[in-house]
């Protein structure tokens, strides 16, 4: 695999959130990136572990969650090609959550010392990747609105809307429909609510003429009321350099 | 492990749970059940949508169990 397919969808993501020069784009193509296929729903790093890399989604989907003591799942964040969802594991030695896959999985595992030496070697670049954690604690902090203030239907239809988003930016858009690959039961995890939940949830969207979720994608039948619904502000994403 | 379909009744409308899922204890059924239960009836209750939510949950085809949650607000109906 290519350096260029490699590191094809974070460049896109940087240069649209931080306006990323050419210049650090060579330097980010360049770095030692080692590609590895994952199976489905298979832990990449566990809660307690002490990691010694970073890894990049070049293809695929993940997820972030915390388990509780009896055994109740939430997940916390969804991710799409070109995140580096554990880049804090850099600077934060012991995860203290797990990362795993949600589909198959090509990822590009990069060494701590190799991210390490290209933040003390170009500040451009390590000052990217800390607005990229920002940006990634900007969603936490939407994640945590979410769940806490708004009800199932809505709290669904902004996790859906937030992920188009994000595909949007690495061309992953095809018409009016886009991937998600949850089971009913990770909806249930990620969302605070049951299977059975979800899966009542996911039936009114459709039956009301909104949305369609059938084999992890989603078909948006009416953009207006899915919009209203949502009640999303794109603003917390800062896709542009200026926000 | 047998398998478990949790069909949910909002006021008279009616959810059916093709898919159902499969639990190793009877118990585990009992708390997923309410669980269910106040979690669908915290969002009807709250945006209006009904005022009693029913988990009928059922062992393949034969009754299993039945939560039922009931929304009663009291008024005094003089102020």
């Amino acid at each position: 695999m290519s350096s260029e397919i490699i590191s094809a969808a974070l460049v896109r993501r940087l240069r649209t959130s931080a306006g990323i020069s050419d210049e650090d784009v060579q330097t980010i193509r360049a770095l030692p990136i080692t590609v590895k296929d994952y199976a489905a729903d298979r832990p990449v790093v566990r809660d307690g572990q002490r990691a010694t890399e970073c890894c990049l989604i070049v293809d695929g989907f993940c997820a972030r969650s915390k388990t509780t003591s009896d055994g109740k799942r939430q997940i916390l964040s969804l991710h799409v090609p070109g995140e580096i969802p554990d880049l804090m594991s850099l600077h934060l030695h012991v995860m203290d959550h797990d990362l795993s896959t949600l589909t198959a999985c090509t990822l590009g595992l990069i060494a701590h010392e190799t991210l390490r030496q290209l933040h003390r070697r170009n500040p451009n670049v390590a000052e990217v990747f800390w607005r990229d954690t920002l940006i990634d604690a900007a969603m936490f902090r939407e994640w945590i609105v979410n769940v806490g203030q708004r009800p199932a239907p809505a709290r669904l239809a902004h996790v859906m809307m937030e992920l188009r988003e994000r595909l949007k930016v690495i061309g992953r858009i095809s018409g009016s429909s886009f991937e998600m690959p949850l089971t009913q039961e990770q909806i249930g995890e990620a969302l605070g609510i049951t299977a059975v939940h979800a899966n009542r949830v996911i039936r009114q969207l459709r039956e009301d003429g909104i949305v369609d979720v059938q084999r992890g994608r989603v078909s948006v039948l009416d953009e207006g009321r899915f919009q209203e619904l949502a009640d999303f502000d794109h603003r917390y994403l800062h896709q542009s350099p200026a926000l | 492990m047998p398998r478990f379909h949790f069909h949910i009744q909002e006021n008279g409308r009616f959810i059916p749970d093709e898919e159902g899922q499969e639990f190793a204890a009877g118990e585990e059924v009992r708390k997923e059940a309410v669980a269910t239960g106040a979690s669908i009836a915290r969002d009807a209750f709250i945006s209006g949508s009904a005022n009693r939510v029913i988990v009928d949950v059922r062992e393949e085809e034969a009754p299993f169990l039945k939560v039922s949650i009931t929304l009663d607000v009291e008024e005094p109906t003089e102020r």
